[in-house]
């Protein structure tokens, strides 16, 4: 349907297209997607969609990892402690809502339920200051490589809690044909939120179960799954 | 998989290759249709600026490119589709009941507006007579979430200028106002509780006292919080003047409700087109003319405290009797279309529904005024500085939910 | 119902309907060839005696032998909303000339025709996609184009002939419910 890019080139102008050639219909019979088939999950070959495998195995990510290195890994230290209660008590989201469950991240972050209380409050608009990915709404196919953009430019340590069904399986879109159905088929999730949209109560529990797992650093970069951990005839 | 062989472009598996994610404002194909070519040609002194899907504003995954000579914006093409969730799609495989439920996430701050929109087509459709109690219970729900999405209106459009009290401020208001919803519908957001015929639920005591309590302060609330931004001098000459619009250009670009209102048409369909109760009901239409930023923003809290006059109108006119006709559980209408409109908080929010004969929706159509308003952002835009595009877009009041379906 | 604009209209548009006026509700009907819709719309918005200046809804119907372009428009002179269908567009080669000349605003509209059934609007300067990606080839709302998982399993059963597809190879015919006198599945080999 896109003109060749070699007719640009040669005449250095830019080239309009006439009517004739706007659009070429082209009707694909969906035979792609057939989602209680034994290929569905995987495709029948490896998630290698993203390069998060690479980039992790290449250890470029572990760079600033935030740890004690090498020997030292092992002897949990009163700094190792200290320096996770601090970071589970400032965890500083990105804003970064998609649909409806914004709204109930916004009244969660708002006055009356207060995420302040437990140090969440600077949404942070942009990724390099942010510590958790908080993906409220549903992830659609065309912002799901901006959201991956946004993921790896978040520093370490950085968690990511999925708020709602359309984030944690697909929800009410699961058989739509631009979702994704579920953001842990594209990046490592730590804590799931259902409802939809899931009450501000709810929200507030998953944080404090987010802090929880900061805390016990369970929720650690290489030992997460990417890709959905449901098991194969669920 | 080790071939480099790219499945299709239509394949609902989404494909990341290095370029993904990574936006250069000027697409790598050449331009396809005339405005692409305009817009994606530099003049001189002038470049390309992407505002991304992920901003802090807060309408939404809208991605805009904006093509500037400094500060000021020349020409704005905003690029759509990250919110894209094929409702219009699945609602052509689903009952009539079930739909209504999918419609809810459109508009996701004025959830009941969806549903009445859908609601109000299928009775059409179906020649259902909905019970009176049933038609004041959803004028009364409806006129809460007004309010409740013009209180969010007035957080974000001082949130995009750069305020951050009143955004705290509204979201008291708002919570308190679906609080109330949720005792009456089940759920603080996507209601759910329009159903063909009536309602869900009958009042309950819950929600009657809530209301109450609400009610008696609502006014000097809604006092209050204008007082923190009327008078502001900052918030008021920023606003003033900006993206001004004309009557004729309002009605050219399809614009309805508060955003037309501003411009001097006094155009709502509860009373151009009455449906409900409204014709039993005594309010005024706030119109002003200036047509500017600030006429919206003053327009929508006219409307709120109109809304408040039609809720109380509402309580003290409530008949009793049923809340739902009854109707059978597989409704299969007759082949025909229907069409119907209700005044969302955005504008005219419509539904046409095609149906031929079976128990699902042939077709769905859902008009959404949000997606219409976006078209004029760019035209609203010229030459204005960057910084305003937020505001002019937070005037407009989109719901990216909305705009892209 | 306004049975005398139903008489106005055919007065002004006598040859140009492809059907009767039909009214139902609040609705008004009309149904015109997708050649006739530049002088239809601009006799509408202009003339002083129907005056519809105001285009509530462009939207596109694929009803799976032909599509539909459909308007609704409103006018103060008739309490009715004006449904207008460009009926007869092909499936193959949808064409309709574009109303953006008279409303700027369908501009969006039309793209969102374009992009869910393929429809081109001749006319419209800006006819590319606007929800899915630009290099999608697809059109989503055709009534060819299958959603996974599809009606065929829904408790409606998949009435409609275009829905009587392949299905998941794993569905028992038995569990699905199908209503009377629809054609039976096909038996899972």
């Amino acid at each position: 349907m896109a003109l060749s890019k070699d007719k640009a080139e040669a005449t250095g102008t830019l080239v309009v297209p006439e009517p004739a050639e706007v659009v070429e219909p082209l009707v694909v019979p969906n035979t792609f997607w057939t989602s209680t088939s034994p290929d569905a999950y995987t495709g029948g070959h490896e998630p290698d969609h993203t390069h998060l495998r690479e980039f992790e195995a290449s250890g470029l990510g572990s760079r600033d990892n935030a740890r004690w290195s090498g020997p030292l890994e092992i002897i949990p230290t009163k700094a190792d402690y200290v320096l996770d209660l601090i970071r589970m008590n400032s965890l500083w989201p990105l804003l970064s809502g998609l649909a409806c469950c914004a709204i109930e991240m916004m009244s969660t972050a708002t006055s009356r339920n207060d995420l302040d209380r437990w140090g969440h409050f600077p949404f942070r608009a942009s990724p390099r200051q942010a510590d958790v990915l908080i993906v409220a709404g549903t992830l659609t196919t065309k912002m799901a490589g901006p959201l991956i953009r946004l993921w790896e430019q978040m520093p370490e340590p950085k968690w990511c809690v999925a708020l709602g069904d359309c984030t944690c399986s697909g929800g009410r879109y699961k058989r739509s044909y631009s979702t994704v159905e579920g953001i842990d088929r594209v990046m490592p999730v730590d804590v799931y939120i259902p409802g939809c949209p899931p009450r501000p109560e709810g929200l507030m529990y998953g944080m404090m179960k987010l802090q929880q797992l900061v805390k016990q650093r369970r929720g650690h970069w290489p030992e997460r799954a990417i890709g959905p951990t449901v098991p194969q005839d669920v | 998989m080790t071939t480099t062989q790219r499945p299709s472009a239509d394949d609902p598996r989404i494909l990341l290759d290095q370029e993904a994610g990574v936006f250069e404002p000027v697409p790598p194909y050449p331009p396809r249709t005339e405005r692409e070519a305009e817009f994606y040609t530099l003049g001189d002194g002038e470049m390309f600026l992407n505002m991304g899907p992920q901003h802090p504003s807060t309408h939404g995954v809208l991605r805009v490119v904006l093509k500037i000579d400094g500060e000021n914006v020349v020409d704005l093409d905003p690029v759509l589709g990250y919110l894209h969730r094929g409702v219009e799609k699945l609602a052509e495989n689903a009952d009539y009941h079930q739909v209504i439920s999918q419609v809810d996430p459109l508009e996701y701050v004025s959830s009941l507006f969806n549903e009445w929109g859908a609601v109000l087509s299928f009775e059409k459709l179906l020649d259902v007579e909905v019970p009176r109690r049933a038609e004041y219970i959803r004028v009364l729900s409806a006129e809460l979430n007004r309010i409740a999405s013009h209180a969010l209106f007035m957080g974000w459009m001082a949130l995009d200028l750069g305020g951050l009290t009143p955004i705290l401020w509204s979201f008291i208001e708002r919570d308190e106002i679906v609080e109330m919803l949720a005792s009456l519908t089940g759920q603080r957001m996507l209601f759910n509780y329009f159903r063909i015929g009536g309602v869900n639920g009958d009042l309950n005591h819950d929600f009657m006292s809530r209301l109450g309590n609400w009610m008696s302060r609502a006014t000097e609330q809604i006092e209050a919080n204008q007082g923190l931004l009327n008078e502001n001098e900052i918030f008021v000459r920023r606003m003033r003047g900006l993206g001004p619009i004309d009557t004729k250009t309002a009605l050219r670009m399809c614009f309805t409700g508060p955003n037309l209102r501003a411009t001097g048409v006094p155009f709502d369909i509860r009373r151009a087109h009455p449906y409900s109760v409204y014709p039993e009901l005594d309010f005024d239409i706030p119109t002003r003319v200036e047509g500017d930023c600030l006429a919206r923003y003053l327009l929508r809290i006219d409307e709120v405290k109109q809304s408040l006059r039609i809720i109380d109108q509402c309580l003290h006119q409530m008949p009793d009797g049923p809340v739902i006709a009854k109707l059978p559980r597989l409704l299969r209408p007759r082949p025909g279309r229907a069409y119907a409109a209700v005044e969302s908080p955005r504008g005219q929010y419509a539904t046409y529904v095609v149906s031929d004969g079976t128990d699902q929706p042939f077709r769905m159509r859902i008009h959404d005024p949000s997606y219409i308003h976006l078209q004029s952002v760019g035209l609203l835009m010229k030459g204005n500085l960057i910084a305003d595009t937020m505001a002019i877009m937070a005037s407009l009041d989109p719901i990216m939910g909305g705009v892209d379906k | 119902m306004d049975r005398r604009f139903k008489t106005r209209l055919e007065a002004h548009f006598g040859d140009r309907l492809t059907g009767p006026v039909r009214q139902r509700h609040d609705q008004t009907e009309i149904r015109i060839r997708p050649g006739d819709v530049v002088p239809v719309m601009t006799e509408l918005h202009d003339n002083p005696d129907l005056r519809f200046e105001f285009l509530a809804d462009l939207c596109g119907v694929d009803t799976g032998e032909v599509m539909q372009s459909v308007y609704h428009l409103w006018s103060d002179t008739t309490p009715d909303w004006l449904r207008v269908i460009a009926d007869g567009l092909s499936r193959d080669d949808p064409r309709v000339p574009s109303v953006t000349f008279l409303w700027p605003g369908a501009e969006w509209m039309e793209r969102e025709a374009y992009d869910m059934f393929g429809m081109i609007f001749e006319g419209n300067r800006d006819l590319r996609r606007i929800y899915m990606p630009p290099e999608y080839t697809s059109f989503p709302l055709r009534k060819d184009f299958y959603l996974p998982d599809d009606a065929a399993r829904s408790p409606g059963g998949g009435y409609r002939h275009m829905e009587q597809t392949h299905f998941p190879a794993n569905t028992p015919s038995a569990t699905v419910r199908r209503l009377p006198g629809s054609r039976q599945l096909p038996s899972v080999k």
